[in-house]
């Protein structure tokens, strides 16, 4: 292998790349808190026994689910304004598209870690004369939140890297502020080597962070 | 409103249920007084769980009434006939009777003290002060006082169910429940969980129990219903249905479980 390697461009523009990182670790975030609420609807209502309920909610989830992100994306960007007379900047576009296609894996991971806790616990809450809603949010969420870590965990760490195709549409994350700086230092492999890391470390702090919260709610076990 | 005598806590009236095409109480006609030990017996499938179930709306029944204290549970009175509870309505009339189940359903991520506080705190609007004392009562009353912080999984089955006794009671209930509550447990544990209920029936509890453990029954219960195929075949004091069973299929059951 005849290529010498020049790291310094990294190190020049650091400033410049971490300003990328900076945005896509708040597209993902923003994404991600967006998408759970809508993922928490979404997944209650379609466990509901009314089928104009769960329905809509079923069909929502397919469609996000059986389509590219890459096409939601540009979909929400360029169809949407056109649509609805809404104009948004590409960056809200993006979150938007991102926190959508999250929200009905979310649905799916709400919806399963409901449905695993034993029945008897809700009987347990109804015959005390709980109501529905009490029953949900002080026994069911909070034992079917610890079992949702995991699945949560690679959700968040799909859109991470999902969030990497927002630099299609403009959006200066990670992986736009690399292309940039590849076209002007012609420098591609130092650049995209070093972004590969960003995004391995920031989804292996998930992970981790994960684990240690996981290990803190097992005190019941 | 049902025209029940006043000392009635629990009637059943025409009481009939099927899961599909296969019905599981037909016409059951009961009545359970005020501070009287019922013990349900009979084979499974016979229908005494589904009964149990029947008189706190966890499952509905088909035709028949059934009050509580003279209300009706799962409909109410309006202007002549009767409609279906909304749910604020039910919440309240289940709030008065305790239910303890065959698994105890413990609140896994909670501990014995949280698991008795938390319905007096969501539903009787109780301050967590008044509740944890009310908690720590209780659960010195089934013998946990020293299990007030334990998760369910670090108890005994018998414990946990104590501690499902204590929850059940800090609603304080009119009528309480028991669906088989020691055949999930160790032999060795049955004792402490039928000796926590004993001593409920003799502080003049209302109870309807489903057990199988026949020598608590003629212990303890006032009087005993013998189901088939979900009807009431025969009942009566213990001393009659243990000694002189009426019925056939009463006979030919008890034979096989004593």
């Amino acid at each position: 292998m005849s290529y010498s390697f020049r790291f310094n461009v990294v190190t020049d523009n650091l400033g410049f790349l971490l300003a990328g990182a900076r945005a896509t670790i708040l597209v993902t975030i923003a994404a991600l808190l967006i998408g759970m609420v809508i993922g928490l609807v979404v997944g209650m209502a379609r466990l509901s026994k009314r089928p104009y309920v769960a329905g809509p909610a079923t069909a929502y989830i397919e469609v996000f689910r059986n389509t590219p992100a890459l096409v939601q994306l540009i979909w929400v960007y360029y169809c949407l304004p056109i649509l609805t007379g809404l104009n948004m900047n590409a960056l809200i576009s993006c979150t938007i598209a991102l926190a959508v296609n999250g929200s009905a894996y979310l649905a799916e991971i709400f919806r399963g870690g409901i449905q695993s806790i034993d029945r008897g616990q809700v009987e347990a809450a109804r015959t005390l004369g709980m109501s529905h809603l009490q029953t949900m949010r002080k026994v069911v969420l909070p034992q079917a939140f610890r079992r949702m870590i995991p699945p949560f965990v690679n959700e968040s760490v799909a859109l991470l890297k999902f969030s990497s195709l927002v630099s299609v549409l403009g959006v200066a994350d990670l992986t736009y502020q690399a292309q940039v700086l590849s076209t002007t230092t012609f420098r591609p492999i130092e650049i995209f080597t070093f972004i590969a890391i960003v995004y391995f470390g920031l989804c292996t702090l998930l992970s981790y962070s994960a684990r240690r919260l996981e290990r803190r709610l097992a005190v019941s076990d | 409103m049902g025209s029940a005598s006043p000392s009635a806590m629990v009637r059943l009236e025409r009481v009939s249920k099927s899961f599909g095409s296969l019905p599981v109480l037909r016409d059951i006609d009961v009545e359970v007084k005020t501070g009287e030990v019922v013990v349900l017996i009979g084979a499974s499938g016979s229908g005494k769980t589904t009964l149990l179930r029947c008189i706190n709306c966890l499952e509905h029944i088909d035709r028949g009434r059934i009050y509580v204290d003279g209300v009706p549970m799962g409909v109410h009175d309006e202007s002549g006939s009767f409609r279906p509870d909304p749910e604020r309505l039910l919440n309240h009339k289940r709030a008065q009777i305790g239910m303890v189940f065959q698994r105890f359903n413990l609140f896994a991520h909670m501990t014995a003290l949280q698991n008795v506080t938390l319905a007096p705190m969501m539903v009787k609007k109780l301050t967590r002060g008044q509740a944890e004392r009310l908690g720590t009562e209780l659960l010195g009353k089934v013998g946990l006082a020293d299990k007030l912080h334990a998760y369910p999984s670090k108890l005994s089955g018998g414990q946990q169910q104590r501690v499902a006794i204590a929850r059940a009671l800090a609603m304080n209930p009119k009528l309480m429940l028991f669906d088989e509550p020691t055949s999930s447990l160790d032999p060795e544990l049955v004792g402490e969980v039928l000796e926590t209920m004993k001593r409920l029936a003799d502080e003049g509890m209302t109870m309807i129990v489903v057990t199988h453990v026949m020598g608590f029954a003629r212990e303890v219960a006032d009087r005993i219903c013998f189901l088939h195929e979900g009807s009431i075949l025969e009942e009566g004091p213990p001393k009659q249905i243990f000694t002189a069973p009426r019925q056939e299929r009463t006979r030919a059951f008890l034979s096989k479980v004593l």
